[in-house]
């Protein structure tokens, strides 16, 4: 009883759960545009993961596997593997190998010692929309699998609907074994083995779980600007998470306006929703926000971005170390994925089709000038 | 309101053909909301809270109140004898509060008046009746002794900078004090001593026309005292310490000296109550003033007079006095106890301290969650323009081709025109006419310097350039360079809230043969710079205006419409088009002919938002789209509660906004058809087009937030059209 009041009151008011304050760019997390300045290493079709072994770069683009040489000048593909459906996750197996994930259902071990493995279901219940995968030295995978309502290609209605039914696996590469470490997750979308505990991003929720055997779960991170996605491991320690979009004042207004959120889903097409993107400005038909309108010919790069590309450096306790943007005004947005390889990161920004790289050296030394 | 109505229906009607997949019941939810946005006037809350006299209407609102249930509760408590004593008490209480009221202005509080009240009305007492002074005499040692008891106030709260509340606590006391020692003294010789003066009778119980003298006094100190507040310049002073005490030092007010006086003019005004008192009861008992501050007070602070300083008048003090004054009347005479009695009374001044403090600091923030108010509104779905839609609205990228006009150097061409030299005139946010020279448009000069923001803009039959300019009305520029005013304002609307006689927004006008000009304005409830939020509100805030050259006079022609903009005479003579933005449509005016006075929907449902509209060398019309329709906002143009809970929770940076990013130019004809539509699609030279004007073979775009004028070479058509030069038939 004294909930519900207390809710209404939130309601009335916009407090307590209605308030829709979104955390600043202050600080570590000060806006920059190192991710809109960086090379682009490739421009492909339909990217959607990346994995490396320390030489090789592992690119999911559809229904192929390419893999490119980092030592070399020019980026130079070659297909290493193709599938009748859509990679949605890719791992590098620590002695060879690759973890895949097909259309999101099926979970399979291409090439090195447990070749052919495969998994489609985890605790009795079918795999839906696994869209990461992180794999250990001790023959484990880390899996994530989105949400168990949508398929992984509809990640916005999951967000719409207010989801919460991602879950993520361990996986036993030596015995097949499987076991759920964690359900009921806000869209669960990229692991790694941290320690002895296991970070997952759980986007809707925009903060980093540690998932500790034994200890139950707590954050691992400052509550977000962004929603999080894909976890890699940084040379030196630390982490580098990606941010897919930006969590916005209106966005998260309209996830709590239960009427409009329902007449949106029901009568307008996804890509012209109040929701986030990995990219926009393809079209008028898109919403538009007050400070987007362009005055004098120029937009304001700071202005709510419906798209952003966003890769965070997190330290080993989860501090934000420093972060890259893709700001408003640029292209480089909807990051997906960064792996750290031969000192450069490559970023998958998948709402522009590219694989960017830039120097970790590099990177930090501007911004320590 | 009737046309509007069917408008409305046809509009839902129009949503059903186009097949959208809501529910039926969704529909009828969406008449309940549109029978109650059309019938509650939401936004009247935002307008009358915005007006300055709120601040005063809340305690006469009370006032009323007050007076009406006591005279149903008590018979007779407003007859003429009651009111009459009502009226002396009043008077007397209500010079007190007066006092009180200088003092609270002025920053301060005097806890003291209760005990100067008692101890004035026992000087009084003591000259008339223990000394048999002469009245004249009598009062003005009473009001000296006022002065003197308030000077000690004053002089050690204005020179040696004590607390005022704490010196007049102790006043109180000491005050008080003297006033025990001496009625114990002389309260049996006052008794027993009556005065024998008609004159010292009659201010105590005399009338003039049924009214009591201590009245009339009453309105002479409070309406010297309004002018002194309001006109003069002690009054002023007042005012500026109690704001900002600092402030009004580093201004070069004497604020010791002020505030002394106020504290002076507290105990002048306190004895002026005490005179009248004493002459009306001729009792010096011990009760005498005793909680009279916490009276005083109440009334003060009920009347709207802020504790912090800095805020309140002469008619707040009375309004505050007759509440506090019918109150303890009305409860007297349901024969409460006293103890009862001032125990409401503090609870009423802790109520009206709560509120005054709360609703002074959060007034100006309650207007402006509470302002934009919007209103439910159905447009139908958009036709699609898509590239491969088939129709005339596939978009192109045939505005690519346009050259830039003064790139950089023109900021906000809201509306461009030529003249019969090939000169190219537009506005520019500044608020000036610029003027660009053929053949190439790169040398330009400030024509002219209006101020506000120039928008739409005609030539008449004599070259003058009239103008509407956003802000400030309809002005004219003549061929001498000239700025001339011609109208800043029409009759006023007695429906209307908001004083909407003056012009806010004049957006574009036309001009018939006969000499009328028609112009638009926009919106009456935003300003320039918020011309967009109009169209989150989505009310039909705007109006036409005919100013008739002929005689002088402006009067409205339409109102309630959502968001006029282009005018253009259409080419019968008799009627004009006008863009009707947020409505998404365009429709023609009768003003003249065996239509007059009627109104017809040419173009419904376009895509995006239509703004000017000017004629081409074809007889048909240009018109620009200023912006582009997006269904996230159709959608919450039929959700108002949604639009007023994203304008109250989320920053108005963040606000769901039409799109006034992207637009095109389109060709038409009164037939309702589209012929023609012209786009950027790339979005780079023109993404926002709010005007175009052909000319000898090519088209000039402008755009209110643009940096640029556009300018497009246009095939198979007159390469000599002159647009005004054909309207007033001076081509041939």
């Amino acid at each position: 009883m004294i909930d519900a009041l207390r809710d209404w009151k939130d309601r009335l008011l916009g407090r307590g759960n209605a308030s829709i304050t979104v955390p600043m760019f202050d600080g570590a997390l000060k806006s920059n545009s190192l991710l809109e300045d960086a090379t682009v290493f490739a421009a492909l079709d339909a990217p959607e993961d990346m994995a490396t072994d320390g030489r090789w770069l592992f690119v999911a683009d559809g229904p192929t596997v390419l893999r490119y040489d980092t030592t070399a000048t020019d980026a130079c593909a070659t297909e290493a593997h193709r599938f009748d459906c859509p990679v949605t996750a890719l791992a590098c197996i620590p002695g060879g190998g690759l973890a895949v994930a097909l259309d999101g259902r099926e979970l399979r071990i291409v090439g090195g010692a447990h070749d052919g493995r495969r998994w489609d279901a985890v605790a009795g219940k079918k795999m839906n929309a696994v869209n990461a995968i992180s794999a250990s030295p001790d023959g484990r995978l880390f899996v994530t699998d989105g949400s168990r309502d949508y398929p992984w290609t509809r990640w916005q209605h999951d967000l719409m609907n207010l989801g919460h039914s991602g879950r993520v696996f361990e996986l036993n590469m030596n015995n097949g074994g499987a076991r759920e470490l964690a359900s009921g997750l806000a869209h669960a979308f990229g692991a790694c083995a941290a320690g002895d505990a296991v970070w997952v991003s759980e986007s809707w929720r925009h903060r980093v779980m540690a998932l500790n055997q034994g200890q139950g779960a707590r954050e691992a991170t400052d509550p977000l600007p962004g929603y999080p996605s894909r976890i890699s491991p940084a040379q030196g320690g630390g982490y580098w998470l990606t941010c897919f979009t930006l969590r916005t004042q209106l966005v998260e207004f309209v996830l709590r306006e239960p009427a409009y959120r329902k007449r949106m889903l029901a009568e307008i097409e996804p890509q012209y929703w109040i929701a986030p993107a990995l990219n926009s400005g393809n079209t008028f038909l898109e919403p538009l926000q007050g400070a987007q309108l362009k005055m004098m010919g120029i937009v304001k790069p700071w202005a709510p971005p419906r798209s952003y590309g966003l890769v965070i450096r997190l330290s080993p306790e989860g501090l934000v170390r420093y972060s890259l943007h893709s700001r408003f005004d640029g292209k480089h947005h909807g990051v997906v994925a960064a792996v750290e390889c031969q000192d450069n990161l490559y970023v998958l920004a998948k709402g522009c089709g590219r694989i960017l790289r830039l120097s970790v050296a590099g990177a930090e030394r501007s911004l320590r000038s | 309101m009737s046309k509007m109505q069917t408008e409305h229906n046809l509009a839902t009607a129009l949503s059903g053909v186009a097949g959208s997949p809501a529910p039926v019941e969704e529909r009828w939810m969406d008449r309940v909301t549109r029978l109650r946005y059309t019938y509650w006037p939401d936004h009247v809350l935002g307008e009358i809270l915005a007006k300055r006299w709120m601040e005063t209407a809340i305690p006469v609102v009370v006032l009323i109140l007050v007076a009406f249930a006591l005279s149903q509760a008590i018979p007779n408590f407003l007859s003429p004898t009651a009111l009459s004593d009502t009226g002396r008490q009043a008077g007397e209480i209500g010079l007190v509060v007066l006092g009180m009221a200088v003092v609270m202005i002025v920053g301060g509080i005097d806890l003291s008046v209760g005990s100067m009240f008692a101890l004035t009305n026992f000087c009084a007492l003591f000259l008339m009746h223990v000394l048999q002074w002469p009245v004249g005499a009598a009062i003005a040692v009473t009001i000296l002794c006022g002065a003197v008891l308030g000077a000690f106030n004053g002089i050690l709260i204005g020179y040696f900078q004590l607390r005022a509340f704490l010196t007049t606590l102790i006043t109180l006391i000491i005050y008080r004090a003297i006033y025990d020692l001496l009625t114990a003294d002389y309260s049996t010789a006052i008794a027993g001593g009556l005065p024998n003066s008609k004159t010292w009778d009659f201010i105590g119980s005399g009338e003039w026309h049924g009214v009591p003298t201590v009245v009339y006094v009453y309105a002479v100190v409070a309406i010297f005292g309004h002018v002194l507040l309001t006109r003069l310049r002690p009054g002023w002073h007042i005012t500026a310490i109690g704001g900002s005490r600092r402030s009004a030092y580093n201004a070069g007010i004497s604020v010791r000296r002020t505030v002394a006086m106020c504290y002076v003019a507290s105990g002048v005004l306190t004895s002026l109550g005490g005179i009248f008192f004493a002459s009306r009861l001729a009792t010096a008992g011990g009760d005498i003033g005793v909680g009279l501050e916490v009276t005083v007070l109440t009334a003060a602070v009920l009347g709207g007079i802020s504790l912090g300083g800095g805020k309140g008048s002469v008619m707040k003090a009375l309004v505050g006095t007759l509440i506090v004054l019918l109150i303890v009347n009305g409860l007297t005479t349901l024969s409460l106890s006293g103890g009862y009695n001032r125990m409401v009374l503090a609870s009423i001044l802790l109520l009206a301290a709560v509120i005054d403090i709360r609703w002074l600091k959060n007034r100006h923030r309650i207007v402006n969650k509470v302002y934009v108010s919007p209103t439910y509104h159905n447009v139908p779905q958009a036709p699609s323009t898509a590239p491969d839609c088939g129709t005339v609205w596939a978009v192109n990228d045939r505005l690519g081709a346009a050259t830039p006009i003064g790139l950089g150097r023109i900021e906000g061409p809201e509306d461009v025109i030529l003249d019969r030299d090939d000169n190219l005139y537009s506005g520019s946010r500044h608020g000036d006419i610029i003027r660009f020279f053929p053949p190439d448009y790169q040398r330009m000069e400030v024509f002219a310097h209006i101020g506000g923001t120039p928008l739409g803009m005609a030539f008449d039959r004599n070259d003058n350039l009239y103008v509407c300019v956003g802000g400030m009305g309809l002005y004219r520029v003549t061929p001498s360079r000239q700025v001339e005013k011609v109208t800043d304002e029409t009759n006023r609307n007695y429906w209307s809230i908001n004083d909407d006689s003056r012009l806010r927004l004049a957006d574009d006008l036309d001009i018939t043969d006969d000499g009328r000009i028609f112009f638009s304005e926009a919106t009456v409830r935003f300003e320039m710079d918020e011309w967009v939020i109009d169209g989150l509100e989505a009310r039909g805030n705007g109006r036409i205006i005919c100013f008739d050259t002929n005689t002088g006079k402006t009067h409205t022609v339409i109102r309630g419409l959502r968001f006029p903009n282009g005018i253009c005479i259409a080419s019968d003579g008799k009627s004009f088009l006008f863009a009707e933005t947020f409505n998404c449509s365009v429709k023609r005016h009768w003003f003249d002919g065996p239509k007059k006075g009627s109104t017809e929907i040419v173009l419904a449902n376009l895509p995006g938002y239509p703004d000017n509209i000017n004629n081409s060398s074809d007889g048909h019309y240009w018109m620009s789209l200023a912006g582009m329709r997006s269904p996230a906002l159709d959608l919450a143009w039929k959700m108002p509660g949604f639009r007023s809970r994203m304008v109250r929770r989320v920053a108005s940076d963040e606000w769901l906004f039409p799109n006034m990013n992207a637009g095109c130019v389109l060709k038409f004809n009164e037939q309702g058809q589209v012929l023609d539509t012209l786009w950027d699609f790339s979005g780079k030279n023109h993404p926002m087009i709010t005007s175009m004007r052909e000319h000898r073979g090519s088209l000039y775009l402008g755009g209110v937030m643009n940096n640029r004028i556009g300018r497009l070479k246009l095939e198979g058509v007159d390469p000599d059209f002159i647009q005004y030069d054909r309207r007033w038939r001076k081509d041939k």
